[in-house]
């Protein structure tokens, strides 16, 4: 077992670093690593088949439970996460079927034209969009097009998109962790637990909400210099660019939107239903593409597979520790730490995850935690779902703090610098700092008061 | 002029390489582009120059990046890439030029015109020639030679599969100690003369 475990140690530690490194893309990396964690860990170190096959789960898919669950929704078996593979499948079909059609730019043009194209309510206004498409979308594309549109807007009414672009990344990260499906660890979180877009949004949501109010004031306050002299700038509005002009395809944007409202509908009742996340992504996908008629082929060319192909990888190499018992010594030592003060435990697991996720990729940082908090909560009685809001809490909100931390960063950064705004590290956490240690004061207080 | 020409010239600090190049330039009647292709790049797209200048072909910082599908936070990498777009522009519209740096021989290495050089110099005569046009003390000169070698390697070699400096992926490579800084120049444009006839 020792040597299955050091194995097991080893090619995560050495998958983790590959992924720092940057050199080879993530996909390969995670899934060389799987590959040698079936082949060493298992094979070489466990002698188990069994290992193997529990961890690969595909015997998972072909269960009704996968699809639909009549009752309470309950645990999923470990090894690799298909419904959340499934899931997030969906979405980026969907959500490349309402790019094709121009509903992100019809939507951004739309809201700044709502409020006359003023810069200060364009600010606020972005914010919150930012903040609620980022609870259903992917916050990648939130912030490809939020911030595509904001340097065009910064471009025509004459202002800095940086302040605009860091906010809108800000508001991503926290509408993202407000909901099961926002942020990839939540989707992670929610499959592996047991738990409903509702328990998310009653309970992670609930802090989101509270942070945003915060947030939006901080921003203002922050930023508020570099709009002020915009106030009085006269606005040509008629050499604007029509919200209309961004539609490409007027009957896809119809069906298109109907699509992604009942996404939203079903994601909503899902736990009143019984329909899995699994099946509401790869129902949403089959509805798109069936309505996509010739373009169909063109929306599946631009799914990121090799995002999907990370999380397989992924998954089966956190499979090898926890089929080796490393996790459970982990969160053995997290309790000892703790000497069993539930407080502590849950500061460490928002801190520690939330300065963890600042500088590493949040997704195999929450997939390795899940079976730890899983181990905590049997080990140390506390209840489950106060540690799983606190890991969702640190890992979504940390990444928020450095141009790195999450994958909106990246996006919203290098957009900006494409535009001519370069954003170095300096000027990104001089407010982004900040504004992470204020939402993950607000996480750690509001669950200490509610569950404590 | 008739055919295309781009002389792609890379060099090592104190060798000289830049004011060759702007000789070439010169005894050609090109444009030449090098700490100017920023300039030329922010004009062309509207950007202030002054915010893009600091991150001018420098390497990006391997522990503070991180790429997610094709995008890069890094300032640096950003910039570079918008440099080789622009490179590939005007080599692809057929404009004749020379350029400094800027992994140009592996960004234009598909264009025939392409004439890539790589210059040397002994330790000695970088050092002295540091201090002269710099101003620099021999220590400050030394520190100065290894740190801006050290940076274009870097640079370089993040960007390209070929290895800076590496005589195997240049088309010529003259150390200017040697024959000195005109007789270097003279030896590269009959080259470049003969080259361009065949």
């Amino acid at each position: 077992m020792l040597f299955a475990q050091v194995l097991a140690v080893l090619i995560f530690v050495v998958m983790f670093l590959m992924i720092i490194m940057d050199k080879i893309e993530r996909h390969y990396i995670t899934l060389g690593c799987g590959f040698l964690t079936l082949l060493l860990v298992f094979g070489l170190g466990l002698h188990s088949m069994t290992a193997v096959i529990k961890t690969l789960n595909v015997q998972n898919i072909f269960t009704l439970d996968f699809w639909y669950q009549a009752g309470e929704a309950s645990e999923s078996s470990s090894g690799i996460n298909w419904a959340t593979i499934i899931f997030i499948a969906g979405m980026m079909v969907m959500v490349e079927g309402m790019a094709r059609v121009g509903f992100f730019r019809w939507l951004c043009m739309r809201i700044a034209k709502l409020v006359n194209y003023k810069t200060v309510p364009i600010f606020i206004t972005f914010m919150i969009m930012s903040f609620v498409l980022a609870m259903f979308i992917d916050s990648i594309t939130v912030i490809l097009f939020l911030a595509a549109v904001t340097v065009e807007l910064a471009q025509l009414l004459d202002f800095n998109p940086v302040p605009m672009i860091l906010a809108e990344i800000f508001c991503a990260n926290l509408g993202g962790s407000a909901t099961m499906c926002g942020d990839p660890p939540n989707i992670i979180i929610g499959t592996s637990l047991g738990y409903s877009f509702a328990d998310f949004v009653m309970n992670t949501g609930v802090i989101a909400a509270v942070s945003l109010v915060v947030i939006v004031v901080f921003f203002y306050f922050a930023f508020r210099r570099e709009f002020a002299g915009n106030k009085d700038k006269k606005i040509d509005i008629s050499k604007l660019p029509t919200p209309e002009s961004a539609i490409k395809d007027k009957v896809g944007f119809g069906i298109s939107t109907v699509i992604f409202l009942c996404a939203v509908a079903m994601l909503v009742t899902h736990a009143m239903t019984g329909l899995t996340v699994a099946f509401i992504g790869l129902s949403i996908a089959l509805v798109t593409l069936v309505t996509s008629g010739k373009y169909a082929l063109e929306v599946l060319k631009k799914v990121d597979y090799k995002t999907l192909l990370f999380f397989i990888g992924l998954f089966v190499v956190v499979g090898g520790l926890e089929q080796t018992g490393i996790l459970e010594v982990v969160a053995g030592f997290i309790g000892d730490v703790s000497g069993g003060n539930a407080m502590l435990m849950i500061a460490i697991i928002i801190w520690v995850s939330a300065i963890a996720s600042a500088f590493i990729d949040n997704i195999p940082f929450s997939a390795t935690m899940i079976p730890v908090i899983d181990t905590l909560a049997k080990t140390q009685g506390i209840d489950l779902s106060v540690l799983a809001w606190a890991l969702s809490m640190g890992t979504d909100i940390g990444g928020s703090a450095t141009p790195i931390g999450a994958s909106a960063n990246v996006v919203g950064t290098s957009v900006a610098a494409k535009a001519g705004h370069p954003i170095g590290w300096g000027e990104y956490c001089k407010k982004a700092v900040p504004a992470t240690a204020i939402v993950l004061v607000i996480s750690t207080v509001f669950i200490f008061v509610r569950y404590l | 002029m008739g055919k295309q020409l781009i002389i792609s010239l890379s060099r090592e600090y104190g060798s000289g390489g830049h004011f060759i190049a702007a000789q070439l330039a010169k005894r050609f009647e090109l444009p030449i582009y090098d700490h100017n292709l920023l300039d030329e790049v922010a004009r062309e797209k509207g950007f202030n120059v002054q915010k893009l200048n600091k991150y001018d072909e420098l390497p990006k910082k391997k522990f503070l990046s991180r790429s997610v599908r094709g995008f890069s936070n890094s300032p640096e990498e950003n910039i570079a890439m918008m440099q080789f777009d622009f490179l590939r522009d005007k080599a692809k519209s057929g404009e004749s030029f020379v350029v400094v740096g800027r992994c140009s021989e592996s960004v234009l290495q598909d264009y025939e015109g392409l004439i890539s050089i790589f210059i040397i110099g002994d330790r000695e005569a970088k050092i002295k020639r540091v201090e002269n046009v710099r101003g620099f003390s021999r220590k400050a000169a030394e520190e100065a030679i290894a740190r801006h070698d050290k940076t274009r390697r870097d640079y370089h070699n993040h960007y390209c599969d070929i290895k800076w400096g590496d005589a195997r992926h240049y088309e010529l490579c003259m150390n200017s100690s040697k024959l000195g800084l005109e007789r270097t120049i003279d030896f590269i444009e009959t080259y470049i003369k003969e080259r361009t006839e065949k």
